[in-house]
């Protein structure tokens, strides 16, 4: 039987929206959980996909496109990679697998919150589509690191850390709850779809791949590849949406949504994509720097996304491009320090040559983090490995949860952003972060950091044992270098073949 | 004497970090416990050279006997502990 093309039907298909009678249109679609902005039901209709996709054309795609990663997997299963890759590589997969895996869930009820609550037809559709999406991700990415559970607990964090007060997953847990498990069809429209997938998965998810491919786990790479293709289609969800707040005199509304949750991603995209990219995958293997895979994805394509829409550019713009060059090297550092509290073996990534690239990219690396690496190195060559190890904690940010740090070295220019609110001073990293409080401060002033926590008696005892404990990190769990060492070790037999 | 909370930020050092201390101490013994943790672990040591405090955005370094309980520093204040030449304004 002849059928029809998908466009002969599609829009006739879409037209899901019709005038309720038995209750009103408030209730059928409740503010808060729209997001509507006042705009009638007729208004949202001029919304139009930018990628329309149907159910079956869908369910035909998909199917075929996880065939072929399970597949690849399945005939690699004997390939040896886990036992033969570089163990900083190992650490990029718990650090992404950790942070993402189940966050997929959190996304899928964020994808249905569209699906049922947007008021554009098209939305809805694409919504469903991306629901499960975000289901079939959430699903993969547990399931491709299990096989790695036996050999090595760190991957059983795949799954466990979720759940956990570990401080990396408060921080990543803060962020998603924020832009995407606790906002309407609208709000996860803007900021989970437009800012944070258009931009940031695309760089998580294609650069990784690249540095996968290169460090020869074509396991990792295909996987997150084909990932990436289904976030690039749901991602779509929300350019049109920003054409439809503008046409209608929203600019102001959806630009404050998309700028907090730009600031927020960048965050944290700092301390999880940033080390993996530019310390922990070895350095033949590195496709470029952060601050490149930055540049290009975030700074170039997004910036022009902003401008095409009618958008302009975010107030700290300039602020976060001047971050890109420093940021992560403090969160990186701050993760090595700090290594017993994460799940994963950070790989220092600061061996001679290491050092060399770093420089060469981040041109003042050496005078200003290198100062911090020195005083490490040589703590380590004397044999002094318990002074590379904390003994109190870092201050977080009442916003982003991380460390507040910054540029070290004779250039310090390492500050606190209080905030008194309410009689309670929150401490802040940045301008950005305080200012994202500032925007909705009902939405974050009850949140406890670690910090806070810590104070407040909830960690007991109150020491390093304490923290572990409270962070679920178990013995054969607590990070330690990746490469145990051995970097220090070549470092030494480098100064005594140069000293002759 | 009571335990109290402050942030340290040592200079050249890349981070804050909490500092429990106690009300009685003095602003040396608040530098000696704020150096503990940055000074020789990723702060290079200066030999002839000495930690004062200041409030964050001041330039004017609290008296060295001064003790907390007299400061005015609020619990949770974040402290600069900056190098200094011992003969300078000791």
């Amino acid at each position: 039987m002849a059928t029809l093309g998908r466009l002969d039907w599609y829009e006739i298909a879409r037209t899901t929206n019709w005038t309720p009678k038995y209750v009103k249109e408030d209730e059928l679609f409740p503010p808060e959980m729209a997001g509507s902005m006042g705009l009638p039901l007729t208004a949202w209709e001029a919304y139009d996909e930018p990628y329309k996709q149907t159910y079956p054309e869908y369910v035909k795609v998909q199917r075929e496109k996880d065939a072929g990663a399970y597949s690849v997997k399945a005939a690699l299963e004997r390939s040896k990679m886990f036992e033969n890759a570089d163990p900083g590589w190992l650490s990029v997969m718990k650090v992404h697998y950790g942070a993402i895996a189940r966050g997929e869930y959190s996304a899928s009820t964020a994808e249905a919150r569209m699906a049922r609550f947007g008021k554009a037809p098209g939305m809805r559709n694409m919504a469903t589509l991306g629901m499960m999406d975000e289901i079939r991700h959430g699903q993969i990415q547990l399931y491709f690191p299990h096989e790695h559970c036996s050999k090595d607990r760190q991957f059983d964090w795949a799954h466990k850390a979720y759940d956990t007060n570990e401080w990396g997953m408060i921080a990543a847990r803060h962020m998603f709850d924020d832009i995407m498990v606790t906002r309407s069809a609208v709000g996860v429209a803007l900021m989970l779809t437009f800012a944070f997938e258009t931009g940031f998965t695309n760089m998580q998810f294609l650069g990784l791949a690249a540095d996968a491919a290169e460090a020869g786990d074509w396991t990792f790479s295909n996987l997150i590849s084909s990932i990436q293709t289904d976030e690039s289609r749901h991602a779509q969800i929300g350019g049109p949406l920003v054409s439809l707040l503008v046409a209608n005199g929203k600019k102001e509304e959806a630009e404050k949504l998309v700028y907090i949750a730009i600031w927020r991603a960048w965050k944290l995209f700092s301390v999880l994509t940033g080390p993996i990219m530019d310390y922990y995958t070895p350095l033949e293997h590195r496709k470029q720097s952060f601050k490149e895979f930055m540049q290009e994805w975030i700074v170039t394509q997004f910036e022009r996304a902003l401008l095409d829409l009618g958008l302009d550019k975010p107030w700290y713009w300039d602020n976060m491009i001047a971050e890109i060059d420093t940021q992560h090297h403090g969160m990186h550092l701050g993760v090595w320090f700090w290594r017993p509290t994460v799940w994963w073996n950070p790989a220092a990534g600061v061996s001679t040559e290491e050092r060399a690239w770093l420089e060469e990219k981040y041109p003042g690396w050496n005078e200003s983090w290198g100062k911090c690496w020195d005083v490490i190195t040589e703590n380590l060559i004397e044999g002094k490995r318990e002074l590379t190890y904390p003994e109190t904690l870092p201050l977080v940010c009442n916003m982003c949860q991380l460390p507040i740090n910054t540029t070290p070295g004779p250039a310090w220019k390492v500050r606190d952003f209080p905030l008194n609110h309410k009689g309670r001073t929150y401490h802040f990293c940045s301008e950005g972060c305080k200012w994202c409080f500032e925007e909705e401060p009902e939405r974050y002033e009850g949140h406890l950091s670690l910090v806070d926590r810590f104070l407040a008696g909830m960690i007991q005892p109150m020491n390093l044992g304490g923290a572990l404990q409270y962070m679920s990190l178990a013995p054969g769990e607590i990070g330690d270098d990746a490469h145990n060492y051995a970097w220090v070790d070549k470092i030494i037999a480098e100064r005594f073949k140069k000293a002759g | 004497m009571a335990l109290f909370p402050l942030v340290s930020n040592v200079e050249e050092d890349f981070v804050l970090q909490l500092l429990p201390v106690d009300t009685e101490n003095t602003m040396d013994e608040v530098a000696a416990a704020a150096a503990y943790h940055s000074v020789g672990r990723r702060v290079a040591a200066r030999p002839g050279k000495i930690l004062r405090v200041r409030r964050q955005g001041s330039e004017e370094l609290l008296p060295r006997d001064l003790r907390v309980s007299e400061s005015g520093l609020l619990p949770m204040e974040c402290i600069e502990v900056v190098w200094e030449a011992p003969h300078a304004g000791a």
